[in-house]
């Protein structure tokens, strides 16, 4: 395979096998979510926007936590992932805005709702994360080199971070 | 009819929201000059419903910094304003109001953030404002709040808030003219969709 870099949109996953690059750009509130089988140098990149599917026949698997999830074990499994030797990194969930006062203490908690929906899927898929960069009020992209299972975090203002 | 998502608006409804728009950008940009001293023109604005990817496209890029400052509307219309300032209008608003040009957001001080969310506060409230008055509903709004942050990562949030119902936003864009410069303004207006429908429902389109 050739060198080349796939771009993961909102509520979509990618993945690839050997020399590739795979990025997602700015996770707000959304989550990203890398899987790495590195015996056969198998990526994937899922970019969740929301907790849960709500109505079963909504077709955009990879919008949710839970179906998104899901969805991209059994697509990279069929393409020989193992889960047992997979290395599953998240980054995102951050709150863009502080909402003041009454009534709002609900909103701009996405974030973190979505972050515990991902940890709680992993987990009972029984799939450890091996690290994670979460919460926090700003926006990241995240990157996965799928020759090595690198993974960059770059957000505005900070030196590039290794996952 | 009613409107299940923001794309189903026919071409009449996005017309009446055209023109709203239109009344709504020009108290806005009446407002700024007035707090600027300075003659400020604006350009018929333009209603789009965009997908996220569209939508950062037609403001920006992906990763570009901005300063966005959200206030959220309850009572008759519920739902979210956010406007958008790209470093170019924000530089022409705060030489004017701090006597300073940026480089860029990340050297933002205290004093021109609150600056810019105050700016940012005015151009919602008198746009609002004028919304009420002409559809006869009462809003109330929030205390805003703002961030420096990636394109990107600021229009998801109104794509999560509304994400369980539609893919898309409702973009309002308008020119301010301001001594011969053109700078782009981005603001965008989400009601959710029931208030939608009741908006529209008031000035006699649905």
């Amino acid at each position: 395979m050739t060198d080349k870099e796939l771009k993961v949109g909102i509520g979509d996953m990618k993945f690839a096998r050997g020399d590739s690059r795979i990025i997602t750009y700015a996770l707000g509130s959304c989550i990203g979510i890398t899987f790495y089988d590195p015996a056969i140098k198998l990526g994937g990149l899922l970019h969740i926007m929301l907790p849960n599917r709500v109505d079963p026949n909504d077709p955009k698997v990879f919008k949710y936590a839970d179906s998104g999830i899901k969805e991209t074990i059994r697509k990279l499994s069929a393409f020989g992932m193992l889960k047992s030797r997979t290395i599953v990194k998240i980054a995102g969930g951050a709150k863009m805005f502080e909402m003041k006062g009454s009534g709002s203490s609900d909103f701009g908690n996405i974030g973190q709702r979505n972050a515990a929906m991902v940890k709680k899927v992993l987990m009972e898929e029984r799939m450890r994360i091996s690290a994670e960069d979460t919460g926090g009020a700003y926006a990241r992209t995240m990157l996965i080199n799928v020759a090595n299972g690198d993974v960059v975090i770059r957000t505005v203002g900070k030196p590039e971070k290794h996952l | 009819m009613k409107l299940k998502t923001y794309e189903d608006m026919n071409l009449l409804e996005l017309d009446v929201m055209k023109e709203i728009s239109s009344i709504g950008t020009s108290h806005a940009a009446t407002a700024l000059s007035k707090l600027l001293q300075k003659e400020i023109r604006i350009t018929i604005p333009e209603v789009n419903i965009l997908g996220y990817e569209e939508a950062v496209d037609k403001i920006g890029y992906i990763e570009e910094l901005v300063t966005a400052t959200l206030v959220r509307m309850s009572n008759e219309v519920n739902g979210l304003m956010l406007f958008i300032f790209k470093l170019d209008l924000a530089n022409a608003v705060l030489e004017k109001l701090i006597g300073r040009r940026y480089d860029s957001f990340e050297e933002l001080d205290e004093l021109a953030y609150s600056a810019l969310e105050e700016i940012g506060n005015i151009i919602i409230c008198s746009y609002v404002n004028a919304f009420t008055q002409l559809v006869g509903v009462e809003i109330d709004l929030s205390v805003p709040s703002s961030t420096v942050n990636m394109l990107g990562g600021v229009l998801t949030v109104p794509m999560a808030e509304y994400g369980y119902v539609t893919d898309k936003l409702m973009y309002i864009n308008a020119e301010f003219i301001m001594g011969g410069e053109k700078l782009s303004d981005g603001l965008l207006m989400l009601p959710d969709i029931e208030s939608l429908n009741s908006i529209l429902e008031k000035l006699g389109v649905s």
